[in-house]
């Protein structure tokens, strides 16, 4: 997947909202350039940001050459509107396309930010894979 | 779960995805995008959204979905280990002040008023009103993307800076701990645009000269203020909360964000236990209470003897009906309300609540097509957790409750007694703190 210049900077902790100290300094330079303000007195200002964790990075599962006699999950994550009903065309189009492909429909139990430990369990055990329905 | 794994969202949440993609640990996660919105689509349009182009990698959805299960994995997509990352610059300047808020407000560190600018001096000064130590840990950083935040983690010291920079004085400050303390800071970062209120009880009130008479809701006091505004700072800066697109996503936002409803409870002239009480603390503890919710409504009512408890009763089961199901209610009471409600026999929050409750009810049809019953509620009923799964069986006419419980709805007082108006918050109590502890 391409990433963007937004996405990299987050991969360094950077939020687009605080390209860190590119931009900060940038500003700052800009304005002692600019500011004229040769009387006033300057100071130094704390910054007020939190610390930010560091960032444990994980492989993406391996992948099969062919999807032919594979199950495949799919999963309804979060249960908004027409989310299942995308799915099932979903389930459909294998069917009529690679009918090779097993599908199975889920629904992730409880609230939509709770987890289902039981079901990631069931896709590990039976599955090839899982696409899976986030929102909206 | 170490299977190939695709999430699938709109084209609306492509920042946030990826963004939490990256912070999960997965910065090259395979996703795939359908336009916005799925909800309210046809079945026909659904089905070609699955034959179209993915709106952001242009490539048809369905052989995207087969490439993204069947491609081997790149070097990027495989990469483990630790990658440290930073919060940016430490100290902004030295520049002058103007410029400083310049700073400031183009990095997203502001509400986008004026801020009392952070010098060392002025957060030294801001924790002398605390004894415990500026390197104090109050939350430990945490890989992953909360529901409001990034996890980060901050101490007593950068908690100063944000009171310093919302105007708070040091007497303040354990508030302002005491909030920090209990987290997720705000900004709330759902679609719904939810905010907050903060309700504070106990002599602190009156030493901080917080106001809970005439206008105790309006902007007439600095603690109200300031201890309000620092919730949204603290929410931006010491969690990198509040970021539009990313850790934000109300869709129309909340003008309470700006002060999060501070109010403090009026408890010499409320006819009933405060709130803090109730929740267990001793009256004269000081107290912080968090609520969340969307919105706040305004009510007149029992304004006088004999027919104003009915005037109530509509009103509040009118105003109780037209919320967000399945969270609370905190009805601001001017002590003139509370007042007549005694008279008319409700001299406990307990009976006053009770009655509420019975009061507020509603079809199930209109429940399960409510907002949040489909994609909220509905999952719950399927796991068998009550009561959920019982109105879920039930037919459509059948009258059930708005709230799950009475104790989803609470009480406080305050107002200058000008009028017997009330107000009701449709927010839900999330945590109480202790304000002693961090003095």
């Amino acid at each position: 997947m391409k990433v963007n210049r937004r996405n990299l900077l987050s991969l360094l902790g950077m939020s687009p909202a605080l390209l860190a100290g590119s931009q900060v300094e940038a500003d700052q330079k800009k304005k002692g350039a600019h500011s004229g303000a040769g009387s006033e007195p300057k100071i130094l200002a704390v910054s007020p940001k939190g610390t930010p964790p560091a960032i444990q990075l994980y492989s993406m599962a391996p992948r099969a050459s062919s999807l032919d006699g594979k199950t495949i999950y799919v999963v309804d994550a979060t249960s908004f509107l027409g989310s299942e009903t995308l799915l099932k065309k979903m389930q459909a189009w294998f069917q009529q396309n690679m009918p090779g492909v097993k599908t199975v429909f889920r629904k992730k139990a409880g609230g939509y930010a709770e987890d289902d430990p039981k079901l990631w369990a069931e896709i590990k055990a039976n599955a090839y894979a899982t696409v899976m329905a986030i929102g909206h | 779960m170490g299977v190939p794994a695709i999430p699938m969202c709109t084209r609306a949440y492509t920042e946030l995805a990826n963004l939490t993609a990256a912070r999960d640990g997965m910065p090259h996660l395979r996703q795939v995008f359908t336009p916005h919105p799925v909800g309210g689509k046809t079945d026909a349009e659904l089905a070609a959204y699955l034959v179209n182009p993915d709106p952001v990698s242009g490539k048809q959805i369905m052989k995207e979905i087969i490439d993204d299960l069947t491609v081997p994995l790149s070097a990027d997509e495989m990469k483990t280990g630790m990658q440290s990352i930073a919060a940016g610059a430490a100290t902004f300047g030295p520049d002058t002040a103007d410029n400083l808020q310049e700073i400031f407000m183009n990095n997203g560190m502001t509400d986008y008023l004026p801020i009392v600018t952070p010098t060392e001096e002025k957060v030294d000064a801001m924790l002398k009103g605390t004894s415990h130590s500026p390197d104090e840990v109050l939350r430990t950083p945490v890989q992953g993307v909360g529901y409001t935040s990034a996890r980060w983690g901050y101490t007593v010291r950068q908690v100063a800076v944000n009171a310093v920079m919302a105007g708070c004085r040091p007497e303040f400050f354990p508030v302002v701990l005491a909030m920090a303390s209990v987290g997720p800071l705000g900004l709330f970062g759902s679609t719904t645009s939810s905010s907050t209120s903060i309700v504070i009880n106990g002599p602190i009130r009156d030493k901080l000269n917080m106001n809970y008479g005439l206008g105790a809701l309006s902007p007439f006091a600095q603690s109200n203020a300031t201890i309000g505004r620092s919730w949204t700072l603290m929410g931006k800066n010491l969690t990198n909360g509040g970021i539009p697109g990313d850790t934000y996503q109300g869709g129309q936002g909340n003008n309470l964000d700006y002060n999060n409803l501070v109010i403090a409870e009026d408890e010499k002239n409320s006819p009933w236990t405060p709130l803090h009480v109730q929740f267990g603390f001793k009256p004269e503890e000081n107290v912080v209470s968090i609520f969340g919710g969307p919105d706040i409504r305004q009510g007149h009512g029992a304004r006088g003897a004999g027919a104003e408890i009915a005037m109530f009763d509509e009103q509040i089961s009118f105003m109780c009906q037209s919320m967000v199901g399945g969270s609370g209610a905190l009805v601001i009471c001017d002590p003139l309300v509370a007042k007549r409600l005694v008279e008319q026999g409700y001299d406990t929050k307990e009976k006053l609540t009770e009655w509420v409750f019975k009061k507020t009810q509603r079809t199930v049809k209109d429940f399960r097509e409510s907002f949040l019953a489909s994609f909220h509620l509905y999952p719950l009923a399927l796991q068998g957790r009550e009561p959920y799964a019982t109105w879920y069986k039930l037919p459509d006419d059948a009258m059930i409750p708005f709230f799950v419980s009475a104790k989803q709805i609470n009480f406080v007082v305050c107002g200058g007694q000008a009028n017997a108006f009330f107000q009701v918050a449709n927010m839900s109590h999330g945590r109480s703190a202790s304000i002693d502890k961090w003095m």
